[in-house]
């Protein structure tokens, strides 16, 4: 009885984990994700990018969760105001990366956009290969 | 001078194409000042950054990027503390954001210089800037950078703008 207890118990701690990743492979995403769209006057899906998510809390870092049309996730997006990276005494230590598997990373300056009202730099942790980064795409 | 706002599908290419090209212009015209910027968003402009109308005229601001959303809102301490950059007189005017293919639409009526930004771009240079009429003015140094107790305008927005010399003599100066 003991032993079954035991094995239990390790199957429970290690699933916990797959559990969380799976909450957010499909929009909308649980927890604290909230849509952008909802947040903030913005087109609720932005070419490029995708229908983004986030927990208010941890912005303007984000991480933002960005879907492609089908609700599947594509992108684990942060937004680092330049002041900020140009800021001796400012750091970002401990961002959430719930999107698993990265496939390739981009990083990229944006002007700003409601939500990050100020220039700012996107890193972009792709959880699909090049190719399917189209499922973002402008139609 | 009259506002109005209203959500619209994207105009006809006629009145754009007609802007496409410098001209002056005439009272009861409307003119379109386009909102625009690149697909990965590095990059957001007005279009045409100067402009000269006569009194009366219709400034109509489009949001032509399908990525973003961008407002017309003039410097004026009632915008945000911004420093005062339109006539004394004059009404100043904020569209809030505005969604691709949204619009808004001010009337001017008092003569001088209209200096105007985008809320979340003006630290990327958004910024533009209308001649009304007879302006009094030929040279811009004069205007305020920064009212009491709110932010200078960033250095690039300040670059930005176009002289009035330029846009008294070319009517609409298409951004570089």
């Amino acid at each position: 009885m003991r032993i079954a207890v035991t094995a239990l118990a390790l199957v429970a701690a290690f699933s916990l984990p797959a559990l969380a990743a799976d909450q957010v492979e499909k929009a909308p995403p649980s927890g604290a994700y909230k849509k952008v769209s909802e947040l903030v006057k913005l087109p609720d899906f932005l070419p490029g990018m995708g229908q983004l998510f986030v927990d208010p809390k941890t912005l303007p870092a984000g991480p933002f969760l960005a879907y492609d049309r089908e609700g599947k996730l594509v992108s684990t997006i942060y937004m680092l105001p330049i002041e900020d990276l140009t800021n001796k005494d400012k750091r970002f230590d401990d961002l959430a990366s719930p999107g698993g598997k990265v496939d390739h990373v981009d990083v990229y300056y944006n002007a700003g956009h409601p939500g990050v009202e100020k220039p700012h730099v996107h890193v972009v942790l792709w959880h699909v290969s090049k190719a399917e980064e189209a499922r973002v795409a402008a139609k | 001078m009259m506002i109005s706002r209203r959500n619209m599908l994207r105009i006809g290419g006629g009145l754009l194409a007609g802007l496409s090209l410098p001209r002056l212009t005439f009272a009861g015209d409307l003119v379109e000042i386009r909102m625009q910027g690149n697909a990965d968003g590095s990059h957001v402009w007005f279009d045409p950054i100067g402009l000269r109308i006569q009194p009366g005229q219709t400034i109509r601001w489009l949001n032509m990027d399908p990525g973003n959303s961008h407002t017309a809102t003039a410097y004026h301490p009632k915008n945000f503390d911004h420093p005062l950059r339109i006539p004394k007189g004059a009404e100043p005017w904020n569209s809030d954001y505005l969604l691709p293919n949204e619009n808004f639409s001010v009337t001017l009526t008092v003569e001088g210089v209209y200096d105007f930004f985008c809320i979340p771009h003006e630290h990327a240079g958004m910024v533009g800037r209308i001649v009304v009429g007879q302006p009094g003015m030929s040279s811009a140094d004069s205007l305020p950078t920064q009212a009491p107790g709110g932010e200078p305008i960033p250095d690039i927005a300040l670059r930005a703008f176009p002289s009035i010399e330029t846009i008294m003599k070319q009517g609409v100066v298409r951004p570089s």
